[in-house]
C-alpha cells in the first residue's frame, strides 16, 4: 500500500520533471533560433544565404561576408565607431545626470517628491514614437539634426528616467547612518554623495550605464530619423539602410553585420547581468 | 567639553507629538542614560541633541549657547551608531581619519591621532582593513575610535552595544566607561537596556510615550522611583504590585487586600494621608520578599498569601512569580527553598520596602 503511493508519488514528480525540461526547451528553442539563424546565414556564400529552400546550416562556410564588411565599399567601421561614441556619451551624460536626480529622490524631503518620481516612470511608459516629434522639433531649433550631439540627447532623453529609477534603489540601500555619520564628521550633502555615496554604488553606476547604452545601441528610429547622413548612422540604422535594396538583398552581409552589432551588447550584458538584476530587485525583499 | 541644556524640547511628526517637555540640563564631562522602552522617545531626543534632527519645539544650548540651527557638522559632536555606521568602502584608518580630514589637519597629525587612539582601543593591528573584514566587537571598536579620535566636545552613543552578544556586551561597557574616563567628553548614552543604564550612567533619564519621566543617579532611581512606570522599568526582575484598600488599625495605617497586609511606618502613612488618596497601589521589589510560615507572617509589616505562577530557575536563586488577591508579585528566593507551581505560599517583607503609587495617577506617595 505504502510502496504503491510511494511510487505514484515518485511517478507524478517525474512527469512533472519532464514538463519542466521540455517547457525550458521550448523557451530556449523560441529565443535561441533566431541567434543560430543570424549566426549560420553569416557564414553561408551569398547565393545559398538567397535560397528559396534555405539550408539548416552553411553547407560551404565562408567568412566572405565578415570581410566584406572591413574591406567592401561600406564604410562599417564608421558604423560601428559612431555607434559605440553615441552609446557611451549617452550612458556618462545619463549617469551623470541620474546619480543626483536619484539621490535627491531617494533621501531628500520636498514636496512632490513622490509625484515626482512617478512622473519619471509616466514618461519612461510613452512610447519612443511619441517624443520622435518633439525630440525632431528641439534638436531642429538648437541645430543638432544630423550630429552625434543631437542623437546622444535624444538617446538620453529616453534613457534617463529608468537610470533615475535604477540609481534610486541603489542609493536606498546604502545605510543612512553611513551618511549621517558623515554628517557629523562634518561634510556637506554634495560631498556625501560624491564621496560617500558614489562610491557605495559603483557598481549600480556601471549596470545602470550600461543599460542605457544597450538601450541606445537597440535605437532604431532615432537614428534613422534624426541623422540624415549615411557616414553618421549607427549600426541599427546602417543595417537597414545599407543591406536592403530595391531589387536585392545581402542577407550573408547583413546577418555578419548584425553579428558583429549584437556582439558588444551580449558581452557587456553578461558582464553587468548580476548586478542588474540586484538593481532591478533591490528593495523587494527585507534586507536586500 | 560642553554643558548641554534642554528646554521644552517638543519633536512632531505631522500630527503625531513624539517628544514633548523635554528638559534636561547635563553637567560637563558628565556621563548620562537615556532610557526607555521602545518607542518613548530616547533615540529622537539624542538624535535632536546631535542636530540630525530639528525640533518642533524648545532650545537646544551647549554651554550656554543656542544650537538649534547650528549644522550637526558644526556642533562638535561625535556620534556612535547602533549600527556603526562604518564608511564601507574605506580602511579602518581613513574611517578614523575621516572627519580629521574635512577639519583640514596636517597629514601627521592626523596620523598621530589615529594611531595613538588605535593604540588606546586595541585596534592598531586592524587599521589596513575594511570593515567588512571586522568581527561586531572589532566594529564597535573602530565606531568608538572614530568618534573618539576628533576629541568631540560632545560623545553620543544611540544603542552600540545592541548588535553584540552578552558576553562582548559586558567587555564593551567596561570599554565604553574607560574611554569616557580618558577624554574629556561629555557623554550621553542612549539605551533599552537597563542594566546597562544603571551600571553606565552617572545619572539617568528614564523616557517613555516622548516624556522624561524621572532624572537622577542609579541608586536615586531605584530606592525612590517618582512614578510606577519607573519603578517597573528599573530592576530585574521587575517591581510587584498588589492594589490595596486603606483600612484603619487602632492608631497604625494599614493596607490590605483580601490575601495581603501592610503595616506601614510612619512616613509612609504620612505621605498617605497627605496624598489622601483613596486607592492605592503598593510596590515591593524581589529581593524584598522572603518565604515564611503564618506564624511569622503574623508579626511582620508586610505579608501577602499567594498561588506560585512560574519558577524560572537562576542557578544560585530562583524568581518566583506568584499571584495574589490585587496584584501579582515576583520573588528572588534561594535555591534551596524548593517551590512547586500551584503553590500557595507566604512571602514577608519589611515596611521600609513598600513603594506607594496613587492608583489612578501612577505617582509615587511620599
Amino acid at each position: 500500500m505504502m510502496d504503491a503511493a510511494a511510487d505514484r508519488r515518485g511517478g507524478t514528480r517525474r512527469t512533472a520533471r519532464v514538463v519542466q525540461y521540455v517547457a525550458i526547451a521550448l523557451a530556449l528553442v523560441w529565443s535561441l533560433a533566431p541567434v543560430y539563424w543570424m549566426l549560420a546565414t553569416s557564414f553561408k556564400t551569398e547565393l545559398e544565404a538567397a535560397r528559396l529552400a534555405p539550408t539548416p546550416w552553411p553547407l560551404r562556410p565562408t567568412l566572405d561576408n565578415y570581410r566584406g564588411l572591413f574591406g567592401g565599399s561600406l564604410p562599417f567601421l564608421a558604423f560601428f565607431v559612431n555607434t559605440v561614441v553615441t552609446c557611451l556619451a549617452t550612458a556618462i551624460v545619463a549617469v551623470i545626470i541620474a546619480t543626483p536626480a536619484a539621490y535627491a529622490l531617494s533621501r531628500a524631503r520636498f514636496r512632490l517628491r513622490a509625484a515626482t518620481g512617478y512622473a519619471m516612470l509616466v514618461f519612461r511608459m510613452l512610447p519612443l514614437v511619441v517624443l520622435l516629434a518633439p525630440l525632431y522639433l528641439l534638436l531642429l531649433n538648437a541645430r543638432l539634426l544630423d550630429t552625434h550631439t543631437g542623437l546622444v540627447v535624444g538617446f538620453a532623453t529616453f534613457g534617463l528616467p529608468f537610470a533615475v529609477w535604477m540609481l534610486k534603489s541603489f542609493v536606498d540601500a546604502v545605510p543612512i547612518e553611513v551618511e549621517e555619520a558623515a554628517r557629523v564628521d562634518g561634510y556637506r550633502r554634495w560631498q556625501i554623495l560624491f564621496r560617500v555615496v558614489v562610491p557605495l554604488i559603483l557598481p549600480g553606476l556601471l549596470t545602470t550605464g550600461t543599460f542605457v547604452f544597450m538601450e541606445a545601441w537597440n535605437n532604431l528610429i532615432y537614428p534613422l530619423t534624426f541623422v540624415t547622413t549615411l557616414e553618421k548612422q549607427t549600426l541599427p540604422a546602417a543595417l537597414v539602410l545599407t543591406f536592403t535594396g530595391q531589387f536585392k538583398t545581402d542577407w550573408g552581409g547583413m546577418m555578419a553585420a548584425a553579428t558583429l552589432t549584437t556582439l558588444p551588447l551580449m558581452i557587456a550584458f553578461f558582464a553587468v547581468q548580476r548586478s542588474m538584476v540586484r538593481g532591478l530587485t533591490s528593495g523587494a525583499v527585507a534586507g536586500a | 567639553m560642553a554643558a548641554i541644556t534642554l528646554r521644552d524640547i517638543e519633536k512632531r511628526y505631522d500630527d503625531t507629538l513624539v517628544l514633548r517637555d523635554c528638559n534636561l540640563d547635563i553637567a560637563d564631562r558628565e556621563f548620562v542614560v537615556l532610557v526607555g522602552p521602545s518607542g518613548s522617545g530616547k533615540t529622537t531626543l539624542l538624535r535632536i541633541i546631535a542636530g540630525l534632527e530639528r525640533t518642533s519645539g524648545g532650545e537646544i544650548l551647549f554651554d550656554g549657547a543656542r544650537v538649534n540651527d547650528v549644522d550637526v557638522g558644526d556642533r562638535d559632536i561625535a556620534m556612535v551608531f547602533q549600527n556603526y555606521g562604518l564608511y564601507p568602502h574605506m580602511s579602518v584608518y581613513d574611517n578614523m581619519a575621516f572627519g580629521l580630514r574635512r577639519r583640514k589637519l596636517a597629514p601627521a597629525d592626523i596620523d598621530d591621532r589615529v594611531r595613538r587612539t588605535a593604540r588606546m582601543l586595541a585596534i592598531e593591528s586592524l587599521l589596513a582593513r575594511r570593515p567588512r573584514q571586522l568581527s561586531g566587537g572589532q566594529r564597535q571598536r573602530v565606531a568608538l575610535g572614530r568618534a573618539i579620535v576628533r576629541d568631540p566636545a560632545v560623545f553620543l552613543l544611540d544603542e552600540p552595544l545592541s548588535n553584540l552578544d552578552a558576553h562582548l556586551r559586558v567587555q564593551m561597557r567596561a570599554e565604553i566607561l574607560k574611554v569616557h574616563r580618558a577624554v574629556t567628553a561629555t557623554a550621553v548614552y542612549v539605551t533599552h537596556d537597563q542594566v546597562e543604564a544603571l551600571t553606565m550612567g552617572d545619572r539617568i533619564v528614564v523616557m517613555n510615550a516622548g516624556r522624561i519621566h524621572q532624572v537622577g543617579t542609579p541608586a536615586e532611581l531605584y530606592d525612590a522611583p517618582v512614578d510606577r512606570f519607573v519603578a517597573s522599568f528599573i530592576g530585574t526582575p521587575a517591581m510587584g504590585f498588589i492594589d490595596c484598600e486603606r483600612r484603619a488599625n487602632g492608631d497604625r495605617a494599614e493596607l490590605a487586600t483580601s490575601s495581603a497586609r501592610i503595616t506601614l511606618g510612619e512616613v509612609q502613612a504620612q505621605a498617605l494621608s497627605c496624598a489622601n488618596a483613596g486607592n492605592v497601589t503598593v510596590g515591593i521589589r524581589p529581593e524584598c520578599l522572603s518565604v515564611a510560615s503564618e506564624r511569622d507572617a503574623a508579626a511582620a509589616d508586610v505579608a501577602v498569601r499567594g498561588t506560585v505562577q512560574v519558577v524560572e530557575m537562576l542557578g544560585a536563586e530562583h524568581y518566583v512569580h506568584v499571584a495574589t488577591e490585587g496584584g501579582s508579585l515576583t520573588a528572588r528566593v534561594p535555591r534551596h527553598q524548593r517551590l512547586r507551581v500551584d503553590e500557595t505560599v507566604t512571602f514577608v517583607a519589611s515596611s521600609r520596602d513598600v513603594h506607594l503609587f496613587d492608583r489612578e495617577t501612577g505617582r509615587a506617595l511620599r
